[in-house]
Parts: C-alpha cells; structure tokens; sequence
C-alpha cells in the first residue's frame, strides 16, 4: 500500500555509494575505494511540477534518476514516488513512472519505431485495443509517423530520441524522468523537444517531469523549481527567480574577446571585487580569430570599467560586452564553484 | 500479461537477433559441418556403427545418426547460451534498462528470449535432418513414438529452462558471454555428445549426470536409432522431467537474485 502521498516525488536522505575496485597489477590485490555519488539528498517534487536537477558531470544527477526509477537502490535513505517506496515497492512504482535518457540507447535498431513502441506498450501490458492509437498518437505529436516503419538504425540522432520521448510515454506514466534528454542534439530538435515536453506532457497532459541537465538555458526555459547537486549533496532548492535573489553580488559581465591568454585571465582574477570568472570557448571567430567567451561575476559596477580598462592595456582584443542579470548559469557557478 | 510478455519477446529476438538470410545460412551451416566432421572422423574405427549402453541395456544404432543427434542437441544447448548472451548485448545497447524499467515478469522476459531461439532451432532441425537422411542414409529405428515425443519434448523443456538460468546469470555478470564460451567446451566433453557415454573416466560420470544435455542425448538417441520403448528410457525421462523443475525454479529465483544484485552494484549498463 502506499503511503500518504503529499507528493509526486518525495526523496528523504538519499545516499548512494560506488565501491571501485582496482589491481595494482594482474595478480596484485585489489583495493577498493568508495566513492559516494549521493550524500543524504532531500527535495520533493509537486504533482504537475516539472522539477529540473541540475549540476556539473558526476554531480550524482543519473544516479538520483536511476534510484527514482527502480534501476538502482539506495545505500541508505528513502525515495517515494505517488507514496511508493521505490526499493519495497519497486512494482508499484514502475506501472506509474519511465524514463527517458539523452544519447542514442534504449531503444532496437533493428525494429520499426512503431515495432519498438508497440513492444514496450506490451511489457507496461497496455490495454490491447489502446495500443495501436496510442502508438500512432505519440508518433504523430513527436512528428515520425510517415517514418513509422522504417527500421530504426535508419533514423537520424534526433529522430531516435524523439522516439525515445514516445516510449516514456507509451505507459501513459505519472511521473516522468527525463536525464538529459537533449544531450547532443542539433539547435532545433533539442528545442522542439523542450517545447513538447513542457507544453504537451506538463501543461497540457499535468504530468510531474524531474529533468536532468547540465544546459541551465534548458532549465531556465522549463523548469518550475531547481535542484543544484554538486559532489552529490544538494547545494541549493528552489524557484530560479528566488534562488537569484540569493546570491550576494549584483550581476555578471559578459566578454567576447580574442587573442585571450592565460596570463590575461589571471590578471583579470586579481582585480578587486572580481568575484568569479569563467571561460568558455565560443563557437565562431572574429576577422579570422578565434572568439573566447568570458563571464565574470562582479561584486560592484565600478569593477566593470576597471576589467574593461585592463583588459585594454593587454594585446587582446574585446568583440562585445554585455551586462547582465544573474541567470541560472551564474547561480550554477555560484553553488559548484564553476566546475 | 505472462504470455504477452513471452510473445513480445519472442518477437522482438526474432526481429532484432535472427535477421536475414545470411545468419540463418550459418545457424544451419555450423552444426551440419560439425557433424559431418565428427561422422568422418569416426568413419574408419566405428565400421558405420556405434554401441551405446545404458543401465543394463546395450543399444547399437547408427554412427551417422549418433554424430547428428548429438550435433543437434548441442547445437540447441549453444543457442540458449546464445540467448543468455543476447542479454549481454542488450547490456551494451543500453536495452536492458529500458526491459527492466517496466513491470513485465521478469522470468516471462527470460521464458520469451529461450523459446525464441527454442523456435529457431526448430526448422534447423529439420533441415539437418533432411540433409543426412538424403545425403547419409541414417538407419532410423523407433519402437516407440511416445518415448521418442516425450524424450525430444522433454530434452528441449529441460534445456530451455537450463538457458533461462544462463539469461539470468548474463543478467548478473558482464562477462556473460565470456563464460558462456567457457562452458561451452567442458559440456561437450561431458554430456557425452563426442563418444558414448560408457567411454567418459568413472569419475567424471558425477559431472556428466548434471547436465540435462548428457540425459536428452541418452533418451532421443536411443528412441530415435535405437528402439527404445519408453521404460527402457524412463531413468532418462524422469531425469530431464526433474532437471526442468529444478532449472525452472532456480531461473525464478537467479532472475530476482540478479536483478537485485545488478541493481546494488549498479551493473545493468555495459558503460
């Protein structure tokens, strides 16, 4: 029986550890280390929410999906999905809940996508007069029915994972985890995908989504609250408007610049009042150069023109300058310290 | 939901894993050339005919049928470790998760992927047996078709359910089909596939008796070329009909066994 259920999602003291083992050499004895990607983690998530876990590679963001989805147990702790406890009750838990992961897995390459769909519709035992409909709706809202029976290793990346979005919905779950679900695709697919899962399966469909991401333009775009993870504890919980408020300096500025080096960027870090700085190489180039992004968070405005003013004295050369408000890019820097 | 799962599954295995005529020509080639390989091997010291006791009976039966029985039977046993290895690829394809993240039966799941290929072996039977009764003129002998049903169902439910706790044993480790490739040699030395039975070391007898292969290679060879009625081969049958039981119910608790262990040591992804 589940228990109460104040929330879709109601994870208390989640810890998960890895126990690597390695040789020294072939014949050697092995030493273990233990490696603890979820350290006494705590959140909820609403129904109808969509709930975005945010944070840097091996934050732990997989593991909490995976645990939350019945695929790995806890070390220590508790999870609930609708009031079911995800170990004791992992039956339960997976009729209402599937996932979606971002790459080009889960799915047979040498089946239709149809094929696939209707597969997985069988395994979630989906009533069989519901099950060509729903198989035929999902690949008519993701935009593949004309390419409905065409073997699936004939599909391009994004094509795969918008049939990836249409198994994890195949069982109609309440809750769905999406991890990373638009992880190296193209500008436009990954936003078709946002779109659909926030207006169709949120807004429209009232389903409770838990998103993984390490693009905080994504979460900014679609969550309604955020969780940073960093080093497997959970570093910061709340609406992104709330949480910006948080942070203790005012805003950030922007810098595309080329000829960049590394003695510039020290310089600029030992400015007063530069409180963080980031650089990020920048897809395009200027007259031939190759263009720098930098992001510096800054303490007070009258550190702006003395970055400006140094940085002009140095043989770099600045492209564009942009002042701005803290995003959840500058709130991610803030808790993981720029990792 | 039980049997949709397994035909869901049967399904799927065929679609994914047996595609094309190009595998299908191997799945038939490999046994048959094993087969004729052993016959001419054994051609020159058998004189055609080959002896094989059981108990206190004593049954001479035909060498080319004795090569090709055991080359069949094997050849079916290799396609369960088959099975159990498409769960090692499916671990690669990252499939696996998806399986396991839904509520199917977990042993319907194992069941699907055994008869799947149980299914396949089927027409490959048949098109070996054609070809060396046309090409080798097998002398088959039955006294009794019951005995030779019941030893032919009986050798493939066991061995079937003997690949179910291979699958879930693949489930569990990622080198799955590395130890499968291991077995592989041991069981054909010891089922007695190769040579009669009473040629194996007495005190590999012991070793030989756990393999439901040793007793389906037994009871199909002496009903099929032997004569056997089904009393002379009722030690074999009750045998296999026990072995079915046991794997079956230690396929069961192996699949929950290892799931559980797969998901404690995070080992459902290859990666």
């Amino acid at each position: 029986m589940p228990r109460q259920a104040d929330f879709a999602v109601e994870v208390r003291e989640l810890t998960r550890e890895y126990i690597s083992a390695k040789r020294s050499h072939l014949v050697g004895k092995k030493s273990t280390t233990i490696i603890r990607a979820l350290d006494r983690v705590d959140f909820e998530i609403q129904d109808g929410e969509l709930f975005g876990l945010l944070g840097p590679n091996g934050a732990g963001k997989t593991t909490t999906v995976k645990i939350l989805c019945t695929l790995l147990e806890p070390t220590s702790g508790q999870a609930f999905v609708k009031g079911y406890d995800v170990v004791k009750e992992a039956k339960h838990v997976r009729r209402i809940v599937n996932m979606v992961a971002g790459g080009e897995r889960m799915l047979y390459y040498r089946l239709t996508g149809r094929e696939n769909l209707k597969y997985f519709a069988d395994l979630y035992d989906v009533p069989k007069r519901e099950v060509s409909p729903r198989v035929d709706e999902l690949l008519e809202l993701v935009g593949l029915a004309d390419r409905a029976d065409d073997e699936v290793e004939k599909y391009s990346k994004g094509m795969k994972q918008r049939l990836q979005v249409c198994r994890g919905l195949i069982n109609d779950p309440q809750v769905l985890f999406l991890d990373e679900p638009t992880l190296g695709l193209d500008v436009n697919i990954a936003r078709d995908i946002r779109e659909f899962i926030r207006e169709r399966i949120v807004r429209e469909q009232g389903k409770t989504v838990l998103l993984t991401t390490h693009y905080m333009f994504e979460a900014e775009e679609m969550c309604d609250r955020v969780g940073f993870l960093s080093e497997g504890k959970l570093v910061a919980l709340g609406k992104p408007d709330e949480l910006k408020r948080r942070i203790p300096s005012g805003f950030s500025v922007e810098i595309f610049v080329t000829r960049l080096t590394d003695d510039i960027v020290e310089g600029i870090q030992r400015l007063e009042n530069v409180e963080k700085l980031i650089t990020t190489d920048y897809e395009g180039e200027a007259e031939g150069e190759k263009v720098d992004r930098l992001v510096i968070r800054v303490g007070s405005d009258k550190t702006v023109p003395e970055v400006l003013n140094y940085m002009s004295n140095k043989p770099c050369r600045i492209i564009s300058v942009n002042l701005r408000g803290p995003t959840l890019e500058d709130l991610f820097m803030f808790y993981t310290g720029g990792k | 939901m039980f049997l949709r799962v397994v035909l869901a599954e049967v399904e799927k295995n065929f679609k994914q894993y047996f595609f094309g005529a190009r595998v299908l020509f191997w799945a038939l080639a490999l046994p048959l050339g094993n087969g004729l390989y052993l016959y001419f091997l054994y051609l020159p010291f058998a004189k055609e005919q080959v002896n094989l006791e059981f108990g206190a009976s004593s049954f001479t039966m035909d060498l080319a049928g004795f090569t090709l029985i055991g080359q069949l039977l094997y050849s079916f046993f290799t396609m369960m470790l088959l099975a159990g290895a498409a769960f090692d690829r499916e671990r690669q394809q990252g499939t696996l998760e998806s399986v396991l993240l839904s509520p199917a039966n977990r042993s319907a799941i194992l069941l699907g992927g055994a008869l799947a290929n149980a299914l396949n072996h089927i027409w490959l039977l048949i098109g070996v047996v054609l070809s060396w009764v046309l090409f080798l003129n097998v002398n088959v002998f039955i006294g009794d078709f019951l005995a030779l049903a019941a030893s032919v169902t009986l050798s493939y439910l066991s061995i079937v359910s003997l690949g179910m706790c291979f699958e879930a044993l693949f489930i569990h480790s990622r080198r799955g089909t590395m130890y499968g490739t291991m077995l592989q040699e041991p069981i054909m030395f010891l089922s007695g596939l190769i040579f009669p039975l009473q040629s194996m070391p007495r005190a590999l007898l012991p070793f030989s008796y756990l393999l439901p292969l040793t007793f389906g290679l037994v009871a199909v060879r002496l009903t099929l070329l032997g004569g056997a009625s089904v009393t002379e081969v009722a030690t074999p049958l009750i045998a296999l009909l026990l072995m079915t039981a046991v794997f079956l119910a230690l396929s069961v608790w192996l699949i929950g066994y290892a799931e559980r262990s797969a998901k404690a040591k995070a080992t459902l992804t290859q990666f």
